[in-house]
């Protein structure tokens, strides 16, 4: 019974990278610019679908498509606020919700025109397996683990320790006043899409070489992704953390003691009740 | 340094100032003074670039700056300590100071931010908390001094002692005072007039959008007519 907790415990964090890395991207938007980007999971897929591409189209190892991916996703970030965002940035909010809605199609669209309806599967030579007492742990899965946490931990030190970083959490707290500190609210949303949008690329590499990518899987990670600012509290970086740690572990023991195909209705029914209890998320500020 | 010439700024469809013409010279401390409403504050935000200019022109330092985007202007050297305070609220007070310097890159920041907390003990003392959990006074000594480490060559205070008990406000003046003396220039909006006139050289009295009367504060500190609708005595 402990062992078979551990071993969904570790199934469960590796998905949880997953969620926490996307959540992240999603809670730095949210918080500078209000906007739900609903269009980052797709983006997401398209650095997955991208670094296999690399890899089966020109023979890449991962080592090397991994790092053209991410930059890729820089990119990409950066010209989806810029071309997407930007133009209806002092508009009503709902215009910006719509071009959120008519990106995800578009991003389907191409994701689906260039990488074809098939799922794909990242190829990795990482199969060992090792034995932890007990506890199966997939060489693949503890690299997936560790890469989030690294992640993670960069993004904070990013935020907490640096000039740029200590101005994006100031635009997100307070707009008006970071401008009065000489903070150029231009350039600080294009960093953002870019940081954010590169640390969904990662997860869409965590995705395709874990499971598969497929048309509408992106779709899903998102709303995942939204339920898992919710379910840590809105705006909050430790929340987004916490959120999506507690989402993947949920998810594993419900598909490890219950059943499979239930694992989102467990997993959505606990973010249900922990709002019931604290409406505010589990480390979100009371209103 | 600072001289604004016809500024008419409109919020939407309407025009709150119908314009403005004032100077602030090196090394001078000027209040703005006048009705809540009058158009101090649009005036400074107009200065900083926060509310767009729709005529006139702001020159500062012999360079045009009318309608630069904010940050340019901070660059220019003027930097404002807002109305209402406006720290941010989750950063430490250290990380607030620090955001103060945003645009600095010399390497005296860390002395400046130790001559801060010298000049604010209460700041040294609560630097790693969140600037949100202070008080009042103390949010407003956090803007004072924040707006103080990007080393500005003009200081314009917005309203320091509105929403402060009368003790506090006393403490916020007292730091005004410090702060001229050392030779700052000053260019401060302020309700309270008897208080603004007692520290600065010169002021402006606004009225609906428009300047009314302006000159030596002592002088405008003893005119009947300021007296009787400011000074309330």
């Amino acid at each position: 019974m402990l062992i078979e907790i551990l071993q969904q415990t570790i199934n469960g964090l590796a998905i949880g990278g997953v969620y926490v890395l996307i959540a992240l991207g999603l809670t730095t938007v949210f918080g500078i610019l209000g906007i739900a980007h609903f269009a980052h999971g797709s983006i997401s897929m398209f650095g997955g679908y991208l670094t296999y591409f690399l890899m089966t189209g020109y023979g890449l190892p991962l080592i090397a498509a991994i790092p053209i991916a991410l930059a890729a996703g820089v990119l990409l970030g950066a010209l989806v606020e810029m071309l997407a965002y930007r133009p209806v940035r002092h508009a009503n909010h709902i215009n910006a919700f719509i071009v959120a809605l008519g990106l995800t199609m578009m991003v389907e669209g191409i994701n689906l025109q260039f990488f074809g309806h098939e799922q794909i599967v990242i190829p990795t030579t990482l199969s060992r397996v090792f034995d932890i007492k007990g506890v199966t742990v997939p060489e693949l899965r503890l690299y997936v683990i560790l890469s989030a946490i690294l992640l993670v931990a960069a993004m904070m030190i990013f935020v907490e320790k640096t000039k740029t970083g200590q101005a994006i959490r100031a635009v997100a707290e307070n707009r008006d006043a970071a401008i009065l500190m000489g903070v150029n609210v231009t350039t600080i949303p294009l960093i953002v899409f870019g940081i954010s949008t590169a640390l969904g690329v990662a997860a869409g590499i965590m995705v395709g070489a874990l499971f598969a990518i497929a048309p509408g899987i992106g779709e899903g990670l998102v709303v995942k992704g939204f339920a898992v600012l919710i379910l840590g509290g809105l705006g909050s970086f430790p929340g987004a953390i916490l959120g999506g740690t507690v989402l993947g572990i949920t998810e594993s023991i419900a598909a490890g003691f219950i059943s499979s195909a239930y694992k989102d209705v467990i997993a959505f029914a606990v973010m249900i009740i922990v709002l019931l209890v604290r409406p505010q998320g589990l480390l979100g500020r009371a209103p | 340094m600072l001289g604004i010439r016809d500024l008419r700024v409109s919020y939407g469809a309407i025009e709150v100032i119908h314009g403005v013409s004032l100077d602030v010279a090196a090394g001078e401390c000027v209040a703005l003074i006048g009705a809540n409403g009058a158009g101090k504050s649009s005036t400074l935000k107009a200065i900083c670039g926060i509310v767009p200019v729709r005529a006139g022109s702001i020159q500062f330092e012999g360079r045009d700056i009318t309608n630069q985007s904010g940050h340019a202007i901070v660059r220019a050297g003027i930097t404002m300590c807002p109305e209402g305070r406006q720290v941010f609220p989750q950063m430490s007070v250290l990380q607030n100071l620090r955001m103060g310097a945003y645009t600095r890159t010399d390497k005296e920041q860390d002395d400046d931010l130790d001559r801060m907390m010298d000049m604010f003990p209460i700041l040294r003392e609560r630097q790693t908390q969140a600037a949100g959990k202070l008080s009042g006074g103390e949010q407003e000594m956090l803007a004072i001094a924040r707006a103080l480490m990007a080393r500005p060559r003009i200081c314009l205070f917005d309203e320091p002692s509105l929403g402060l008990a009368p003790k506090i406000v006393a403490g916020v003046f007292e730091t005004l005072a410090k702060i001229k003396a050392m030779g700052m220039t000053i260019l401060l909006v302020e309700q309270n007039s008897m208080m603004a006139l007692n520290l600065a050289d010169r002021a402006y009295l606004f009225e609906a959008g428009r300047i009314v009367m302006d000159g030596p504060a002592k002088e405008l500190k003893s005119h009947p007519e300021v007296v009787r609708a400011y000074l309330g005595h």
